[in-house]
């Protein structure tokens, strides 16, 4: 029999990468290339650039150790690299919650920012995020893990079950608290449009 | 403004603080991943390695694909009455260039409840678009997920009714005009001509796997579905025509309530189907496999027997290999929970595929 393999250029799958990792063990760094960057600006807004490296560092080694445990039917690893990016980030609670103080007193380097950035930032939220910084700051553990995922990882509720090991419903339930909250220190609070 | 559209405003904002991507020390963390890579490379290996080439190597009998999925229903077209015929779609169609051949597969699942007029009852479960190249050595098998969000574009209803052209899952191209429009949506979304379709019903697939006398696959892990009535254990299991069937379906509880892992097993299913299929020299078996076949198929009327048996034939002297593929994707802009077609990727795909 002919053995033609057609060489087709299909960007593969993470769970296919993690099988072929187990045999070849040094496939895992295709996933160290398509995620660490990204994991990377969404440690580095948590917890500073500093810290964010190391920890991205140490997110792969944990998860390469662990890719024989990786359920194969999960084509997209995303919420499990987040789910160890969450432990890993959680061991560092306080300076997490210092960051956000901090940063509500000398905020943000926008002196850099072009008059174009600003518009489609908006202006107003420029004056807001000392306020935002500050309601992080005071959020618990696991209700700031569930709206940073959402709001700054772009998880869908789902995968943000997946990654922490919790109920979707804990996920909602947990979700609106942090919002209320947020927007209690906005001053915005309407309760019609609290979910629940 | 919205919390979360300020909150993502404030993250947006504590970029600008950073260097720029990559950072430099992220090469760094690479080397790492790398040396503990290097480390491990003397430990055992888990049982589940090596799974795409293996996967392939138990591909190899393309013949089979050919010889299951397209002579059965043909024997069937030409023996039976049951036997379901459909005409290609009309219209604006991609041309026809050589002697390459595509083929649209269908499984199709029937909804018991609905009774309405003009709605065919059934959803297409599991879309395979089959590529043979012009000199029958290559064969690839593109999987598009049924939850892939595409233009349907206007086709008629059994009814007789017109749809007009939308956006929604491809799968519902079959709900609407049946396989003519799947077959339509098919050519319209790869810009692929279509030259036969063949769609089978799960109801049918359980008796053939049960006439085979079971499929044998082997599961990365243990599976455990009260829902579905479903239990497997890790490793090689011979799967009966329910089971097969029920394994195929399962979602599991997947996290992203997309369509893709649904797929692959199918693709297993599909493999270990052909397999059993090519294995058979028994003309009663085959006899008895057509038989049971027959009330479940639906191919358009230009698969004739003639046509099909050459094909075969030319199939196997050439000793067809077969790679099974999924069209590239993403989650779905405005639903995660359903997939697009990511560009131009995937529109490369179809364009080499042409080429073959």
């Amino acid at each position: 029999m002919v053995s033609l393999m057609i060489p087709l250029a299909t960007p593969r799958l993470d769970s296919d990468l993690i099988a072929e990792s187990r045999a070849r063990p040094e496939a895992f760094a295709a996933l160290f290339d398509r995620y660490a960057s990204m994991l990377y600006r969404y440690v580095s807004r948590r917890l500073g650039p500093e810290v964010a490296e190391d920890l991205v560092g140490e997110t792969f080694l944990v998860a390469f150790r662990r890719r024989d445990r990786y359920d194969l039917a999960r084509p997209d690893a995303r919420p499990w690299l987040f789910g160890i990016v969450s432990k890993l980030v959680s061991r560092h609670h306080r300076d997490e919650a210092a960051r956000y103080r901090a940063l509500t007193r000398s905020p943000f380097d926008d002196v850099a920012e072009s008059p174009a950035e600003r518009v489609e930032d908006g202006v107003s939220a420029t004056a807001v995020r000392p306020l935002l910084a500050a309601a992080l700051a005071r959020l618990s553990k696991g209700d700031r893990d569930v709206l940073l995922l959402i709001a700054w990882a772009d998880l869908s509720y789902d995968e943000v079950a997946q990654s922490l090991g919790i109920p979707v419903g804990t996920v909602r339930s947990r979700l609106n608290r942090a919002r209320r909250k947020v927007r209690e220190s906005l001053g915005h609070t309407n309760p019609l449009r609290d979910e629940e | 403004m919205d919390d979360l559209t300020m909150l993502r405003d404030l993250g947006r904002g504590l970029d600008r603080t950073l260097e720029h991507e990559p950072p430099a020390g992220l090469a760094r963390q690479r080397r790492r991943l790398l040396d503990e890579a290097a480390g491990g490379r003397r430990r055992r290996l888990t049982p589940f390695t090596g799974g795409r080439r293996a996967g392939w190597i138990a591909l190899a009998a393309v013949a089979v694909v050919t010889a299951a999925l397209v002579v059965v229903p043909t024997v069937l077209l030409r023996g039976t009455t049951g036997a379901h015929t459909v005409a290609p779609p009309a219209g604006d169609r991609p041309p026809k260039k050589g002697e390459a051949l595509t083929v649209l597969l269908l499984g199709s699942d029937r909804r018991p409840t609905s009774a309405r007029v003009g709605d065919l009852g059934e959803r297409s479960d599991l879309m395979v678009l089959l590529r043979l190249s012009a000199d029958r050595k290559r064969a690839t098998a593109v999987s598009l997920p049924r939850d892939s969000m595409v233009r349907i574009p206007q086709c008629r209803s059994a009814d007789g009714r017109t749809v007009a052209a939308h956006e929604d899952m491809i799968n519902q191209a079959y709900a609407i005009g049946g396989l003519t429009c799947a077959w339509k949506t098919v050519e319209s979304t790869t810009g692929m001509r279509v030259d036969h379709a063949v769609a089978v019903r799960y109801d049918g697939l359980e008796k053939l796997v049960d006439a085979l006398g079971g499929v044998e696959v082997t599961l990365p892990q243990a599976v455990n579905d009260p829902k579905a009535k479903l239990k497997l254990p890790a490793g090689r299991s011979v799967l009966d025509g329910r089971t097969a069937v029920a394994y195929a379906r399962l979602r599991f509880a997947l996290g992203d309530g997309s369509d893709i892992a649904r797929v692959k097993r199918n693709q297993a299913l599909i493999q270990a189907l052909l397999k059993k299929v090519s294995r058979l020299d028994d003309p009663a078996a085959l006899a008895a496999l057509v038989r049971v076949a027959a009330t479940s198929l639906t191919a358009d009327a230009g698969l004739d027997l003639d046509t099909m048996l050459a094909l075969v034939g030319d199939v196997q002297r050439a000793g067809t290999r077969v790679t099974f593929t999924m069209v590239p994707w993403r989650p779905y802009a405005k639903d995660p929970n359903r997939v697009e077609w990511r560009q131009p990727d995937a529109a490369r795909l179809f364009d080499r595929l042409a080429a073959l």
